[in-house]
Parts: C-alpha cells; sequence; structure tokens
C-alpha cells in the first residue's frame, strides 16, 4: 500500500469522510485501492481521508500521508551523514536513503567523500531501488539531478503534491505568476528559487495551502491560491 | 543521528532574506507573533495559564506545598521553578531525563522571576522556622515553533497573577491571592542571517545562531540576562536589543496583567 | 482499591453523588488536530480528566537495537504533568507510568498496520494535563484519535472505559471521589467496530453477576464515544456529516 497509489477526482465534494475501521461493505469484486483492506469478503477503511467508491474501485484519499519511496522517484535530499563510500540522505521518508559513491555526482579520493557533498547539503536525486523494508537507495546519475546551492526547500504533504499539480497549468501560472524556478519533487517537497520577495510569495501561499491541507473540500481553493496572480 | 543537521540552504537563505531586511514569515526583524493568554486553563493548579505565539503552544501550573524553610532564613517561603519539555511538543525533543536545554530553560525562567523580587517570600511564612509556602511553578511545552522561552517566562507570571495560596485545604488559614507585586517580562532575540530577530520561529533557531534573553522588571531594570549558543555580540546590537526588550516588555505586561 | 463501606456515594434511587445513574459516563468532548506541531494529535476531556496525545512518524528507530525487522515500533509514553493532580507530581521515572505505556502500546499495536512500517517507530505521546479518575482509559481513546489523524493505518480505533463499584453496586466510570472508595475497577479496551478487546486490567473484588454488570455498562459505553471520536476527526479533517 503505497501512499502515492491514493489519487481521485480534483473536486473532493461530495464525498464520504471515513475513519479507521469505518465498514465499506462487501468487496463484491471491486479493486481494492489505497487505505482499504478486506477481511472475510467485507471491506474495512484503514485510513481517515475521503471515501472514492465507484463500480472498479474502492479506496481512500487519506488526510496525511508521509512519504513512502519509490523506484523512479524524483526526491530532494538533505546529507545526514557521511560515510568513506556513501552518504545517508534524509528523503522525508521514515528511512534514510543510501547514495553510493558510484552514484553520486562526482569522484573522490577515498575518505574525501566529503569534499563531494557534505552533511547539510541539500540534492536533487531519483529512486534507485527499494527494498521490501523500504530501505532506498538512490542515485545522481541522470539529467538535471545535481547539488542544491540556491533557493529553499519547501514541504508540502505528498499526497497534495499529486492532486494539485495533476493539471500542468497549476505549476505553470504558480512559476510565472511569482518569477520563481520551482521543481516538484515527489517526497512532499518543493524546491524554490528566484529573489527573496518572489520566494516570499510561494513561501506564503504554500503557507496557506499547509493550513489548509487536511481539508479535502477544499482541493479547489486550493489550486486557486497557487494559480493567484501576485502584485 | 539523533540531531538533524541544519540544511545549508535554509541558513543561505535567512541570510539572503536578512539583506533586504525580511523574514521566513514575512514580519519585521523586531515584530513578535500575536500573544493570546489565557489562564483558568487547569483545574488542579492553584494558578494556571496558558500561552499561544503562532504554533507555539505551552502551559503554566502554579501548585503550593508547605516547607520548612531554611535556618538561615527563618521567615522566608520558597519559590521553584521546573520547565518540562517533554517530547510531545515536537519532533526533535527526545525523552528521557531533561535536556541540558530544558534545564536551561526552567532556571532562566526562575531567575527572572525571583530576582525581581515579585513574590514576598517573607509573606508565605506560616509560622518562623517551621512552616512556610513553598511556590513550585511548573512550565509545559505542548507545541514547539520556537521561542520557548518568552512563552513559558509570559506563561509563568499570568499563572502566578491568578495563584490561589490553598490555606484551607492545608488547614493553615484561609485561602487567598498569591501576592505578586511586579509583572518581569522576559523578551529573546535570535541572530538570524547575521542581525538579531525578536520572537523566533524554530527554522529561524535552527538555522540562527547565538540567542540572548532579558528580563525587566515593571520599572524596567534589569533582572536576568542569559545569553545562549555559540556565537560573539557587540556592545551596539546589544543595545539596539535591549531599546527594543524596554518597549515589547511593556506590552506584554499589559497584557498579562489585564 | 479502599473499600470503606459506611460512606454512601449512592441514593435510595440509584443516583450517584455528581447525578448520573449506574451506567452513565461522565461528560465527554473529544478534540483533534491540536497541537500544531505533530503529525497527529487529540484530546480528550472525559469528566474534569484532559489529556493530550500526539503522534509523530513513522520515522527511523534509534537506537537500531530498538528496531523490528518485520514491523514498526510503537514508543508509546504516557506521562502526568506535575500539575495534573492535587498534590503535585514529581517529574521522572514512575513504575506506573511505565506500565500503562506499555499496556497502552500493547493495545494500541493490536490494531495498528506495523507490519506495513517494518524498522520504524511511531512515536504516541500521551500527556494527562488534569487528571480525575480513569487517565488510562482517556489516554489509550485520545492516541487512537491522533493516530488516525496522523494518517496511521489501523484497522480499527480503540475505545477505553471503566466500571467499578461502590458500595456494593456495580457503576459505569468511577469519577475520583467514588474511585476513593471504589471496591473494584474494570478497565477495557475495545475495537469499535469488531467488538473485540485489545486492552484488559482489573482489580478489587467482583462477583460473577458483578462481572458481568460491569462488562456491559463498558460495552454500551463504547458507541456514543466512537460517535464523538469520528466527529472530531471529522471537524479537524474538513468532513461536513
Amino acid at each position: 500500500m503505497s501512499d502515492q497509489n491514493a489519487r481521485g477526482g480534483r473536486d473532493g465534494r461530495g464525498t464520504r469522510l471515513v475513519t479507521p475501521g469505518a465498514s465499506l461493505g462487501a468487496s463484491e469484486g471491486r479493486r481494492i485501492g489505497h487505505g482499504v483492506v478486506e477481511n472475510e469478503g467485507q471491506l474495512i477503511a484503514v485510513k481517515l481521508g475521503a471515501l472514492i467508491e465507484n463500480e472498479e474501485e474502492v479506496s481512500v484519499i487519506p488526510s496525511h500521508t508521509r512519504y513512502t519511496p519509490r523506484p523512479g522517484d524524483l526526491v530532494i535530499g538533505v546529507v545526514e551523514a557521511v560515510q568513506s563510500n556513501l552518504w545517508f540522505l534524509d528523503i522525508n521518508a521514515p528511512f534514510n536513503a543510501l547514495l553510493p559513491m558510484s552514484l553520486g555526482p562526482g569522484k573522490a579520493e577515498f575518505g574525501g567523500a566529503r569534499n563531494v557533498l557534505n552533511v547539510g547539503n541539500t540534492v536533487l536525486c531519483r529512486i534507485q531501488e527499494v527494498d521490501e523494508t523500504h530501505s532506498s537507495v538512490v542515485t545522481m546519475k541522470g539529467l538535471g539531478l545535481r547539488r542544491i546551492d540556491s533557493g529553499i526547500v519547501e514541504a508540502i504533504p505528498p499526497h497534495l503534491m499529486q492532486s494539485l499539480f495533476s493539471d500542468s497549468n497549476v505549476l505553470k501560472s504558480l512559476k510565472s505568476s511569482t518569477d520563481c524556478r520551482i521543481i516538484l519533487a515527489d517526497n512532499g517537497r518543493m524546491w524554490v528559487d528566484g529573489d527573496s520577495k518572489s520566494m516570499s510569495n510561494v513561501i506564503s501561499k504554500l503557507e496557506q495551502i499547509r493550513a489548509m491541507s487536511r481539508d479535502f473540500s477544499s482541493l479547489e481553493s486550493m489550486v486557486e491560491i497557487l494559480q493567484t496572480e501576485v502584485y | 543521528m539523533a540531531t538533524p543537521p541544519v540544511p545549508e540552504l535554509l541558513k543561505t537563505h535567512l541570510t539572503k532574506l536578512a539583506e533586504s531586511d525580511e523574514r521566513l514569515d514575512g514580519r519585521g526583524r523586531f515584530e513578535g507573533r500575536d500573544v493570546i493568554v489565557e489562564t483558568g486553563v487547569l483545574a488542579r493548579a492553584e494558578g494556571s495559564a496558558r500561552v499561544q505565539m503562532g504554533d507555539t503552544i505551552v502551559l503554566a501550573g502554579v501548585k503550593f506545598q508547605i516547607m520548612t524553610p531554611y535556618p538561615d532564613r527563618p521567615t522566608s517561603g520558597g519559590f521553584m521553578t521546573s520547565a518540562e519539555v517533554r517530547p510531545v511538543c515536537g519532533v526533535h525533543w527526545e525523552a528521557g531525563p531533561p535536556s541540558p536545554e530544558a534545564i536551561e530553560l526552567g532556571r532562566v525562567v526562575d531567575r527572572g522571576i525571583r530576582e525581581s523580587g515579585c513574590i514576598d517570600m517573607e509573606d508565605l511564612c506560616i509560622l518562623p522556622g517551621e512552616k512556610a509556602w513553598q511556590v513550585i511553578l511548573d512550565v509545559f511545552a505542548l507545541s514547539d515553533d520556537g521561542n520557548l522561552f518568552d512563552a513559558f517566562a509570559t506563561a509563568a507570571m499570568a499563572a502566578l497573577r491568578t495563584a490561589i495560596i490553598p490555606g484551607e485545604r492545608f488547614d493553615v488559614g484561609e485561602d487567598r491571592p498569591l501576592p505578586v507585586s511586579k509583572t518581569p517580562m522576559m523578551c529573546s532575540y535570535h541572530r538570524v542571517g547575521g542581525r538579531f530577530v525578536y520572537d523566533a520561529l524554530r527554522r529561524e533557531e535552527i538555522g540562527g545562531g547565538e540567542r540572548i534573553h532579558i528580563t525587566l522588571g515593571d520599572d524596567n531594570h534589569v533582572h536576568s540576562l542569559q545569553k545562549g549558543l555559540k556565537g560573539a555580540f557587540t556592545a551596539a546590537e546589544f543595545d539596539e536589543i535591549m531599546e527594543h526588550a524596554r518597549s515589547r516588555c511593556a506590552e506584554l505586561r499589559d497584557l498579562v496583567n489585564n | 482499591m479502599g473499600g470503606y463501606g459506611d460512606v454512601q456515594m449512592i441514593d435510595e434511587n440509584g443516583i450517584r453523588v455528581d447525578g448520573r445513574t449506574a451506567g452513565e459516563i461522565r461528560p465527554v468532548s473529544i478534540n483533534a488536530g491540536i497541537i500544531p506541531v505533530a503529525d497527529g494529535s487529540a484530546e480528550v476531556i472525559w469528566g474534569t480528566n484532559h489529556v493530550i496525545a500526539a503522534v509523530y512518524g513513522p520515522m527511523e528507530a534509534h537506537p537500531r537495537k530498538i528496531q523490528k525487522q518485520d514491523r514498526a515500533v510503537l514508543d508509546v509514553r504516557y506521562n502526568m504533568a506535575p500539575f495534573s493532580t492535587t498534590d503535585r507530581i514529581r517529574p521522572g521515572f514512575n513504575r506506573r507510568s511505565r506500565e500503562i505505556s506499555k499496556v497502552t502500546a500493547e493495545a494500541l499495536e493490536s490494531v495498528v498496520l506495523t507490519e506495513l512500517y517494518p524498522r520504524s517507530k511511531i512515536r504516541v505521546e500521551i500527556e494527562v494535563i488534569t487528571a480525575e479518575a480513569g487517565t488510562r482509559c482517556a489516554g489509550i481513546t485520545a492516541a487512537s484519535v491522533a493516530l488516525a489523524d496522523a494518517g496511521i493505518p489501523m484497522t480499527d480505533m480503540v475505545i477505553s472505559v471503566a466500571s467499578g463499584k461502590i458500595n456494593g453496586v456495580v457503576v459505569c466510570d468511577l469519577n475520583k471521589e467514588e474511585d476513593n472508595y471504589g471496591e473494584a475497577d474494570l478497565p477495557m479496551g475495545v475495537c469499535a467496530n469488531s467488538g473485540e478487546l485489545v486492552f484488559l486490567q482489573m482489580d478489587g473484588d467482583l462477583s460473577p453477576e458483578e462481572f458481568q454488570i460491569a462488562w456491559d455498562y463498558n460495552m454500551e459505553a463504547i458507541a456514543p464515544v466512537h460517535e464523538m471520536m469520528i466527529d472530531a476527526l471529522k471537524r479537524s479533517n474538513g468532513g461536513d456529516e
């Protein structure tokens, strides 16, 4: 059950909020989506969120999630520790990710890992693999993957990232209305760079969205906030 | 890896903001968050308060015990402060015995109140040499988004100002309000992006440098100072902070007294 | 348990000192999302009890030796704030708190899908701000709401209630005054939907008949409290039902 499977209509209105343990009726052969388990033919919600129910699938859009890494995800990580031939990255998941020297941004002499990436550095990387205990290995080999030296990293609840930006125009108008460079990462982080006034505009928009983030019926107003022109 | 590293980007960004005299949440350099004070919030405490400043929320509770006065001061009662910063209030606070940070918090709050002389220790005497009241102030953090120092100090004074000495329960006379003659107030400043700001957010604290805590009494007398964390500051910087503290402490005092 | 039979706590009409009938619980109110910096949080105000729970995680479990290879560790701490009782509680290690933390963790482990987060840790912090009687029950209930609020997957929510005996009469949800003269105490933790028990303690003296009445009182209290938990989560998560 990955948090990223949680998708639904942009409009949360008309949906029902369910709590863990809520009985959702018989499965009747429908696909069991995010936040739902089956017990002897009966479906039970296991997460707090909005119930999405149709002929094919039953799932819950969670109100709150933690990022779960999946191979191929673009993530923003912060170096937490350095060893002679690998780095440990905080990627906003329950576990630190490993970045081996061979997948790092550059070659270093043995023991010189610190000169390439040091504790506190921020990097844009991709999830290479995830094992069954959610431990992940990340890579910096790939187009655009690099150390980030300017701008700021902001947080957005991971499950909102996809619903808010499912329409690519939302990000486009956010960038143009604030005059900032922005990269959305899959792990609930967003890189924002521009002059300090522009960055403050994005930060204050995100602040408003975080305050509303638990209200699944407010998705449209959140999108509106992101797209509103700033003067 | 218990303490997460300070992301370099945050430090860089704070410095950049400082260049145009801005802050993360759009506040001015010496602008505080709105302070909400409620009293009488704890049913089992003889005096209590809840203070909220943005996402920082703290409680303060006053309890009384009967103590034997110290031999060198047979007609004096006692006053004690204990700060509880338990892991409930933030992911970065860990379980276990009180951390040096929590102990510092309690002691700095204690000093400001004690040294202002706002509580008349002689008034706490019940029977000279034998019985006196001990006032115990417990400050407790519920949610830490920065500047626990000022939140604690404000809640502490609001709780003390509403405290009732429980004479009847201890069978030593009638219940009466704890006499509190002054309202010492604390203002805290953190070095963020090179300059000092008032009422720092948690993110400003972790990306910032040294901090200075000033407690002033009613008449602007200084009652306690504390410089914390690594860093050095100039006399001119201190003058600027002190000037702001004088006006801000007066505002906070009005808030607590009413 | 004291057992002072000479103090009359129930009148001839079966009405208790605070006006409740034998099977009635104290007034309860529940709120979710009360600690802004936590992943999930809740407060339960149950009579004069005021209990707060915060949830953080799942996160990497440190030190490594506490990690479980096949599931997450529920790191539960129950604590009474120093100002929560009439006589101040000195902060620090406390055997009672340790035991309550342990049984609470085990109750919640029975419903949380810990196997989805191997080697990680979910922190559950329960703080008693004001204590009357029945803080452990209020703590388990608050923790359930906070876990749901944090988006932690769980098969059910746990509600905890205690019944006991005063003056030889079985009553539900003893208040502090009654508890002082209580002759028995039976706290239970029940899953709201399945009706299964995940927490059970008892001390005192109950006949088989009395035990059955106490058991039934607890079971009857589950549904109304469950409704309040759902309502609290809906209020803080934008549900409008």
